[in-house]
């Protein structure tokens, strides 16, 4: 299933020079100025960095603070969008080598869905990577991108080799949902090497390991069941690999590459294109008129999309990126970033208007936690401030995914607690310094 | 235009908690329906002085104490219909309504309401004045399930809520509709069951042995008494029982909220009501039982909280280490995982 273009050109485009985790990018663009789609008008500053692109054919208008998705203001290069498809010239790099890779992903601005500049995560400084993941396990980033079931499975495998490539990584694996028929029928049978691939399921013990030993192929696919959250990564890691992330690290410590399907087409486009990334597929819920999965260009703001959808009440709440987990917007001006994959729009009586009761104990968030914590007791916790307590109890585990909240009968806003414990804690221990001891020395890596 | 903002999640499951309470005086209306028919009206004056004691306390007690008023969430009727059910249909008339006063005021609001209190109300207040009136309290007779038709109707029945088996039924389906958990009513249930199964095993081989019979199969053979249902067995399954523990036992913030702490409160309520029932009966012994199983949830819960992800329990890291000092020319599985 293809997504559907959003047809129409925006009046005014705001494309704000942060979309990452990292340093800002720096305007090379200035107000009056000709652009043209492609045409870079962010430069990054430094390596935590990823360039920006213009997505549209038109006049700079201002560079100046905007409202941005995640509820701040960023510096943004605001266009006056011109009815013209005029495009900078896109040069292919099929062959080129793995360094070249590197710069050929930051001047193409690809980004990970969570934040991080995708050459950071394959290329950690002072990391050795040896297992890169595709993790697919959320249909809407799979979903509109491709013609053909087939195509994308091939795609994905090309992009796949790219990203090991990049990581200088022997091994790959594609993570798609169980309950993902789509996926796992587009994959089952797909020719690496030329061997035929069979779709792994993780089950109880069995991680990737035993699946690249059983099918004797350094690319394999895998499934296994829906994980979302803000903070998956660690655990989706242990999850996969079964290898065992510390609170505080990520993947790359332990030699996994965690990235999405976004920043691999991304990557494959620009490779096999020579486009940079600035146009993205988002989902759009809560609309009857709309279709599922639309193409926007990056910094179209919300206003538009949701003109372009039949929305029959009045738009009480506009939320960017799922509706469990997801930023409520004040505006309709804001656009779509690198990092947006969703809008839901909620209409005047499907806003939530609860008040909080005393916790009645039902262990109804203790039963759907994922990582096994126990919810109720931390969101107390967490509300009197005793927040060595809540760290006692693993509250970094929390991959943020708010089922605990949602399942709440006395609507404790529990997702809301343990992030702002998580908050204090991280402030509370940013600049203690590392432990050593005589004999060895306890990082991210070492210790076991 | 203005749009609401919010923290996340933004939408939630519509069950609040005035839901699982009315859900669960909904799931009692059948049992009480058929304790009027078979006591009378006694039964029906009970229910409605509980109840209406219960509601009406809880509303002075919330305006004395400049609290909001929450009679709408159901707590205190449902409080004062499970009190009413406990109590014999012989009581006088202000019998319950002491009860009900004292399980809001004392049992409830006393101990800090909703959610904080350790012992469950209806508990209080039943074993409060199950002491202090017990010629009126002693139930008439104690039930006994002889026969098939006694699941339908206890004529034995000494307590409104003993009336049906089958009437209390709905708890199930509240389990299944997950607004009470499976884990208590379970493991309760199980170690209530083969308490007794494993009573009869013991006591045949220990008569055995006095006998001085040697021949092993004739000990092996013992093992089918699991198979065919004990005699006391009859004593247990009766409504009183079940409606401890589908209603009773479950109360939320009475039971340990850790998985692993919900299995062990179930097996030791179940426990303490099968010691008490074997020797006493099995009316009292419920709710005494569970009364007593209350009061060790804190000290279970504290003790049972989850480890991170991914760690490995006692058991798994000894297969794992067992495991690891096999040579690997003797183990089935030839492919490792790294």
């Amino acid at each position: 299933m293809e997504s559907k273009r959003l047809k129409k050109i925006p009046e005014k485009v705001t494309i704000p020079l942060k979309q990452h985790d990292g340093t800002i990018c720096e305007a090379i663009v200035k107000k009056g100025d000709p652009v043209l789609i492609g045409q870079k008008i962010g430069r990054s500053t430094s390596y935590y960095s990823s360039d920006i692109h213009s997505s549209v054919c038109g006049e700079v208008l201002s560079v100046e603070e905007a409202p941005h998705p995640n509820g701040n203001k960023v510096m943004s290069v605001i266009i006056q969008p011109m009815d013209s498809m005029e495009t900078v010239e896109f040069v292919p790099k099929k062959d080129a080598s793995s360094e070249e890779l590197v710069t050929l992903m930051q001047e193409a601005g690809i980004v990970e869905h969570y934040g991080a500049p995708t050459h950071t995560v394959l290329r950690p400084e002072g990391k050795q990577i040896d297992l890169v993941l595709i993790n697919s396990t959320a249909s809407e980033w799979i979903g509109g991108k491709y013609k053909t079931p087939k195509e994308y499975a091939s795609k994905m495998i090309a992009a796949l080799k790219l990203l090991m490539k990049v990581a200088g990584a022997s091994k790959g694996a594609i993570i798609v949902r169980k309950d993902d028929k789509e996926s796992i029928e587009a994959f089952e049978g797909v020719e690496v090497n030329g061997k035929a691939l069979e779709v792994a399921p993780l089950v109880g013990k069995r991680r990737l390991g035993h699946y690249f030993a059983d099918q004797g192929s350094n690319i394999i696919v895998a499934s296994q069941e829906r994980i979302y959250g803000k903070k998956i990564l660690n655990f989706f890691t242990y999850n996969v690999t079964g290898r065992k992330v510390k609170i505080g690290c990520d993947p790359t410590d332990v030699g996994v590459a965690v990235c999405g399907v976004k920043s691999a087409k991304a990557l494959y486009d620009a490779v096999h294109e020579g486009r940079p990334f600035y146009e993205t597929v988002i989902t759009v819920h809560g609309t009857k008129g709309c279709p599922e999965y639309m193409l926007v260009r990056i910094g179209t703001p919300f206003k538009d999309i949701i003109e372009a959808c039949t929305f029959e009440e009045d738009v009480g709440k506009i939320v960017a990126n799922g509706v469990i987990t997801g930023v409520a917007q004040y505006t309709d001006e804001v656009p779509v970033t690198k990092s947006t994959t969703s809008i839901i729009l909620l209409s005047k009586e499907e806003v939530l208007r609860d008040q909080s009761l005393a916790c009645i104990h039902c262990a109804r968030c203790v039963d759907v936690c994922p990582v096994s914590l126990v919810p109720s007791r931390l969101s107390v916790l967490a509300d009197q401030g005793r927040f060595d307590e809540c760290r006692q109890m693993n509250i970094q585990n929390c991959i943020e995914c708010g089922r605990c909240a949602v399942v709440c009968p006395s609507k404790i806003h529990i997702l809301q607690l343990i992030r702002y414990a998580k908050d204090a804690i991280a402030k509370a221990y940013a600049d203690a310094a590392p432990k050593e001891s005589s004999n060895l020395k306890l990082g991210c890596s070492g210790g076991e | 235009m203005t749009y609401t903002i919010s923290a996340p999640p933004h939408k939630k499951e519509k069950i609040t908690f005035s839901s699982i309470n009315r859900s669960k005086l909904l799931a009692l209306l059948p049992v009480s329906i058929i304790s009027v028919y078979f006591f009378g009206v006694p039964a029906l004056g009970i229910i409605l002085a509980a109840v209406l004691t219960a509601v009406v306390t809880e509303y002075g007690i919330q305006l004395i104490f400049k609290q909001e008023v929450t009679l709408k969430d159901g707590h205190a009727a449902m409080i004062g219909l499970m009190l009413a059910l406990l109590t014999p249909p012989t009581a006088p008339m202000w019998l319950p309504v002491v009860g009900a006063f004292f399980a809001i005021a004392i049992g409830k609001h006393a101990f800090g309401g909703i959610g904080s209190y350790i012992f469950n109300p209806v508990l209080v207040a039943w074993v409060f004045i199950r002491s202090a009136w017990s010629v009126h309290m002693t139930p008439a007779s104690i039930p006994h399930t002889g026969q098939f038709s006694d699941l339908l109707l206890e004529n034995g029945a000494g307590l409104l809520a003993g009336v049906s088996l089958i009437a209390l039924l709905p708890g199930v389906y509240l389990i299944y509709k997950r607004y009470i958990e499976w884990r208590v009513p379970i493991t309760f249930f199980l170690t209530v069951f083969f308490f007794n199964q494993v009573i009869a095993f013991v006591t045949e081989i220990i008569h055995l042995v006095q006998e001085g019979v040697l021949n092993p199969l004739i000990y092996l053979s013992t093992m089918f008494i699991f198979l065919e249902l004990n005699e006391e067995l009859s004593y247990a399954m009766i409504g009183v029982v079940l409606f401890g523990i589908l209603f009773l036992a479950t109360d939320s913030p009475t039971s340990p909220v850790t998985k692993k702490g919900r299995m062990i409160y179930g097996v030791s309520c179940g426990l303490l009501v099968s010691v008490y029932g074997y020797f006493g009966n099995y009316v009292d012994g419920t709710l005494y039982g569970i009364f007593l199983a209350n009061g060790i949830t804190s000290f279970i819960e504290a003790r049972t909280m989850p480890a991170t992800f991914g760690q490995e329990s006692i058991l798994e890291r000894t297969y794992d280490r067992m495991m690891k000092r096999i040579p690997s020319a003797l183990k089935f599985e030839v492919i490792s995982d790294d």
